[in-house]
């Protein structure tokens, strides 16, 4: 049945907008974390999302036209950790610095928002299809 | 302008389509019957599915929310359209039977 195209492109979308907000969720949770397994401060993660070809559902000559999103790989962004003078503090180098994580919690909020919103959109575009799928199935009544 | 292209090539299959009607004249791919019975075993493979996906969610094994709804309305409009389909027939055959011979 067609209407399942539409139906799994939006899934793939609100699972990476939820895949993405996991993310968000850990930079936020960890925003002053100085000690991580691997040694060293938290470091920000970001979610990377990339097309991948809708395959076999969609008329062949238009097949290129679809894709679903999916998140490829969770980098790790090193740059911007931050230094803070605290010589009493059992994490201190010799000169006295803690090094604390990259992540800015504003912009993280902003990405947060930013995720909600794109998962709202991909509902209202289900529901959206989901009605016409509905006004169709009226014809001829 | 490659949406452009693509949509000059829909057409395109037409022609071959009636080929294979022509090579096996007077049998044609399966009955209405088994059509029917096709889309129904779909339909509840659809319906399985959605079960399994609210199952999952429930007990916390695996699975999202959103795939569990997205799975309840496909079972959802997949039944619909069976139902309209079925209420079609239904009419078809009452209409036949008060036919007066």
């Amino acid at each position: 049945m067609d209407f399942i195209t539409s139906f799994d492109i939006c899934s793939s979308g609100l699972s990476a907008q939820r895949k993405k907000m996991d993310v968000i969720v850990s930079n936020l949770a960890n925003a002053s974390t100085i000690q991580t397994p691997e040694g060293g401060p938290y470091k920000r993660k970001v979610a990377v999302l990339a097309a991948e070809p809708v395959r076999g559902k969609f008329g062949a000559a238009l097949q290129e036209a679809l894709s679903e999103v999916k998140v490829t790989e969770i980098i790790e962004d090193g740059e911007g950790l931050k230094k803070v003078h605290d010589p009493t503090h059992p994490n201190a180098d010799e000169q006295g610095f803690v090094t604390y994580p990259n992540v800015n919690v504003v912009a993280e909020m902003a990405d947060m928002i930013t995720a909600n919103r794109a998962y709202e959109a991909c509902v209202t575009a289900l529901d959206a299809s989901k009605n016409m799928v509905l006004k169709a199935l009226d014809i001829g009544k | 302008m490659n949406r452009v292209t693509a949509h000059h090539e829909v057409p395109a299959p037409a022609p071959q389509a009636p080929k294979p009607a022509g090579g096996a004249p007077g049998k044609t791919q399966g009955s209405f019957g088994d059509m029917l019975k096709q889309a129904v075993t779909e339909i509840n493979r659809l319906q399985n599915n959605a079960d399994q996906a609210i199952t999952n969610v429930q007990l916390g094994r695996s699975g999202s929310i959103h795939e569990a709804m997205i799975a309840l309305e496909k079972a959802d409009l997949s039944f619909r359209a069976m139902m309209q389909v079925r209420n079609k027939i239904l009419e078809a055959y009452q209409e036949v039977m008060r036919m007066q011979v």
